[in-house]
């Protein structure tokens, strides 16, 4: 058995109270297929984490995708299982979702990201998260001495439920399933609508306002951060759905005048990104925004690379909304 | 956090191990004196990310009972290198028989099962059918991989369908349609083609496999066979998609480790399995 092949090498984080396992994917100008410590990279690395209780590949082993893409644009990803979760040591909680969205992964992932930084010379981390994993990247970023960026996809801001009621449940069932059913939902949506009017701008009860507190914290310090939302249930475009609350156009506001955040809708995206069209979506947006805010001077970009970052500035900000499948593992629970 | 299982006795050791054309992921969950060996061959492609939690759970269980496990990915899935599109069901199968040799030659020499579940249970069955391990442990062995590829594709297809109303909502028949007429089919993340689907069918589980008395009788090796109810979701098909992973699973790994100790046991004893 070895530990490393090819771009890529196992790691194991010790010394945070317990052993953490990940995969460390090595830039393309570093790749020879040996281990590279000790090293001293000089320039951020990508820290992926967990999504709620998905292993450190990701739903449709997107993330693994996603590490090697940013290793051949020079930068090396990092993809660890959070404590509990695939492969490192500990036992997840069954209130796994409730600790998410309190930040109880925030200081585990700020130390790790700590040990990544002096072990491999690293200038700094950008924290990349998916929905639940947004959310503990978010905290880890607020947490982290070392954190220069973040990417957010599909990042919640509310506390969801657990579990939806039954009889809700039947009646979403209905609603997609029969013409009468469609009429009474968007009926709904309307008196949601409405309530939502009345309102204001005031947050709804169930807002994550520790969450929101910590956004505001980094955001407001000019911390780049890409945020890309993938379309929701009866949305309109990057709009979300009538009668809920824009928390996207809340938390940009939220940021103050010093931002630095790129909100890009990716049409062709299901909320788990891992549909291929999705998942090479991400991968040019994120290689603009690295190559943006991370320059790498010294870095030779391929030919290939270059045509798809040229590829990926001409966005379709059409704003149509394109009805895309749900990620069963996902805190939101689809809805 | 709590530590359900504790691991004190084992030594978790994650690497690469090669096969043609790529690295297989392994987590060895090493164990001094083991009193028998199991390779588990776990949940198929998109249902591995499903079942990561219990399946490391029970490795580690089992690891806690001085039994030593190696798991893996399969080849072009999770951690494993290698494109998923151009695997088959033969390169799958030759991930078994390699890493078999590999654990079964670990020293001290103790009994080695094969264990499965879903896919995993015909590719540890099949290999149990050319004569390795001393014993075999099956969960939900579907007839052929058929069987399974489509228990993934209903659920996939249902779940699709949160997002669609009325005339988009697309149903299994129309997928299975167009799969069959050559589109590859993305299930998941993973691109399904019309060979793996064919392919699928002919997958079989091994006909004396059907039951635990005809597998005694024709392979004089201990064979049992669990099939797994919703309780055991998301190593089974139902329950409550995306948290019943973090529930505790102890009601159905401790028989199964009481019938792997006894296996060993008599094993080691040379006791004569008819």
């Amino acid at each position: 058995m070895r530990d490393a092949v090819g771009d890529r090498e196992l790691i194991a984080l010790d010394g945070l109270g317990i052993r953490l396992q990940g995969t460390y994917h090595l830039p393309a100008d570093r790749q020879s297929g040996e281990p590279t410590e000790p090293a001293n990279l000089d320039r951020v690395g990508v820290l992926f984490v967990n999504s709620l209780s998905m292993p450190r590949a990701a739903s449709g082993d997107s993330a693994v995708r996603w590490a090697e893409a940013i290793a051949n644009q020079g930068y090396p990803s990092f993809r660890i299982d959070l404590p509990g979760l695939g492969d490192s040591e500990g036992e997840a909680s069954i209130d796994l979702l409730d600790i998410v969205n309190a930040g109880g992964f925030a200081s585990v992932a700020a130390a790790a990201a700590g040990q990544l930084v002096k072990r491999f010379g690293l200038s700094g981390v950008v924290f990349f998260g998916h929905c639940a994993g947004a959310v503990s990247a978010l905290y880890a970023g607020a947490a982290s001495g070392d954190c220069k960026g973040l990417i957010l996809l599909d990042p919640y801001f509310y506390v969801p439920l657990v579990e939806r009621p039954r009889v809700r449940q039947r009646l979403s069932d209905w609603a997609r399933s029969s013409r009468v059913g469609r009429r009474a939902s968007n009926l709904y949506d309307r008196i949601r609508n409405f309530s939502s009017v009345l309102r204001g701008s005031a947050l709804p009860a169930n807002a994550n306002g520790q969450l929101l507190a910590r956004w505001k914290q980094v955001a407001s310090t000019g911390l780049p951060i890409l945020l890309l939302k993938a379309p929701g249930i009866k949305a309109q475009g990057s709009k979300p759905r009538l009668g809920e609350f824009d928390y996207i156009d809340h938390v940009v506001n939220l940021a103050g005048r010093k931002k630095s955040i790129a909100v890009e809708f990716v049409e062709s995206a299901d909320h788990s990104f891992a549909n291929c069209e999705g998942r090479e979506a991400v991968e040019q947006h994120i290689a603009g925004w690295l190559a943006a805010n991370f320059p790498l001077p010294d870095f030779k970009f391929s030919t290939e690379r270059i045509g798809r970052l040229g590829a990926s500035e001409n966005r379709d900000h059409s704003g149509k909304s394109q009805e895309a499948p749900a990620d069963r593992f996902c805190a939101m629970g689809g809805r | 956090m709590e530590n359900q299982f504790p691991d004190s006795r084992s030594q978790q050791r994650a690497g690469y191990f090669p096969v043609t054309g790529a690295h297989l992921y392994t987590v060895l969950h090493e164990v001094k004196d083991p009193v028998a060996r199991v390779l588990l061959v776990g949940p198929f492609a998109s249902e591995r990310h499903n079942a990561y939690l219990p399946w490391v759970r029970w490795a580690r269980y089992l690891a806690a009972e001085n039994i030593e496990v190696l798991r893996y990915d399969y080849r072009g899935v999770g951690e494993s290198t290698g494109v998923f599109e151009h695997m088959t069901f033969a390169d799958w199968s030759e991930d078994v028989r390699l890493l078999y040799a590999w654990l079964a030659d670990r020293a001290p020499h103790v009994p080695v099962l094969l264990h499965g579940v879903g896919v995993g249970a015909i590719l540890a069955a099949r290999a149990f059918d050319e004569g390795l391990g001393d014993g075999l442990l099956l969960w939900s062995p579907p007839a052929n991989a058929n069987q399974a590829l489509r228990a993934t594709l209903m659920r996939w297809v249902g779940l699709e369908q949160i997002f669609k109303f009325g005339r988009d909502q697309k149903s299994a028949a129309d997928y299975i349609r167009e799969l069959e007429q050559g589109s590859p089919l993305e299930v998941d993340g993973y691109s399904w083609s019309r060979d793996l689907w064919r392919d699928s069918m002919r997958f079989t589980l091994p006909a004396a496999l059907a039951g635990e008395e005809s597998a005694a009788l024709a392979y004089k090796r201990p064979v049992r066979i669990v099939k797994l109810t919703s309780d055991a979701a998301p190593l089974a098909k139902g329950g409550r998609v995306g948290y019943d992973d973090l529930k505790d699973f102890t009601w159905l790994f401790a028989p199964n480790r009481d019938w792997i100790v006894a296996v060993a046991s008599q094993s080691s004893r040379g006791v004569a399995y008819a």
